[in-house]
């Protein structure tokens, strides 16, 4: 069962064509890796948890879309983290069904989690002048249908497009709902830069789109910055 | 301009309540709140069946059979958090 293990291939010489060395289990990557996803889970979930008595006293449909959207995001980058660690045994098991488990389930449900999250943040900004009826129903529905595709072609190629194609959709609504307003705001700016990293991080799934792990590493920290800086909003308010 | 009188949304009504009531010692009767809240009955009465029903306010008779509505912790918290509240919603534009 263990024949075509990525240490096996290594050690007896054998050129694996469909795996690229460089993505087999390095520690530093893994170091990088594990930092990362804990410091944006914990940020991801403190800002739920931080909510929650604001959320309890006042049932506002705002803040529980922002709510929803932190608690997916902290889900989908656990499971991304899970989907890297995972994409080595994808050819160390030989049984179609173990590659599934460890390879492709993470990335579709990190796929549904993430599309859950970009739909519930934009709709907690724009709630007030677009309501729209069975919303959770509906996100859902456009959530699992993206995962879907991901789980069909098995590649987060075409999970980034899907979501691409999302995070124009809600550009192009947040500019319309807020025409009035001449200046863009900052906080929609940290908004995309917040997907935006996300889709970069999902590109960087691929084992074929490999990055230095010094550009990784600068590309972390800003991310992390990003999410820092809603966090420091948000314990501002809620002390 | 200021003639027009801005509509109050939602949370803005349930604190103006909330803060009439303890400004009157935490204890008011129906009647004269819906006064000063500045409400049509009709609102009123569908205001103060959520605050009962959420629990911000709860309702006591005293020992002449009449009702009042007094806060419980839940209104006072929310009474303390509000300008928070108000501040997180504009941060995030929700």
């Amino acid at each position: 069962m263990y024949t075509s293990s990525p240490l096996f291939l290594l050690v007896s010489g054998r050129n694996i064509e469909y795996m690229p060395m460089h993505h087999l289990i390095d520690p530093a990557r893994l170091a990088v890796e594990i930092s990362y996803t804990l410091v944006v889970v914990f940020l991801c979930f403190m800002i739920y948890f931080k909510t929650r008595e604001i959320y309890d006293l006042t049932k506002h449909e705002g803040i529980q879309y922002f709510r929803i959207t932190f608690s997916f995001f902290g889900l989908a980058y656990l499971l991304r983290f899970l989907s890297i660690l995972f994409i080595p045994m994808g050819v160390t098991f030989d049984s179609h069904l173990l590659t599934h488990i460890f390879r492709i389930f993470p990335m579709v449900f990190s796929g549904y989690f993430s599309t859950m999250a970009i739909l519930s943040l934009t709709y907690s900004t724009i709630w007030k002048k677009l309501q729209i009826k069975h919303t959770l129903l509906t996100f859902n529905a456009v959530s699992v249908l993206i995962s879907v595709i991901a789980f069909i072609t098995r590649s987060p190629s075409l999970l980034i497009l899907s979501q691409a194609v999302l995070l124009s959709f809600t550009i192009i609504m947040a500019t319309y709902t807020d025409s009035r307003s001449r200046k863009i705001s900052p906080l929609f700016i940290l908004y995309i830069l917040f997907f935006l990293f996300w889709m970069a991080n999902l590109f960087t799934l691929d084992p074929r789109r490999f990055l230095p792990i010094e550009i990784q590493i600068l590309f972390r920290i800003v991310s992390i910055a990003v999410v820092g800086i809603i966090y420091y909003k948000v314990a501002k308010w809620t002390k | 301009m200021d003639k027009i009188r801005r509509r109050r949304d939602r949370l803005e009504v349930i604190y103006d309540i909330l803060k009439i009531i303890r400004q009157h010692h935490n204890s008011i009767k129906p009647t004269p709140l819906l006064r000063y809240s500045n409400l049509s009955s009709q609102s009123f009465s569908e205001y103060i069946n959520e605050l009962l029903e959420k629990g911000f306010v709860k309702e006591i008779t005293n020992e002449k059979e009449k009702k009042f509505l007094t806060l419980t912790d839940k209104g006072f918290r929310y009474l303390e958090k509000y300008k928070l509240i108000l501040g997180f919603i504009e941060e995030f534009e929700l």
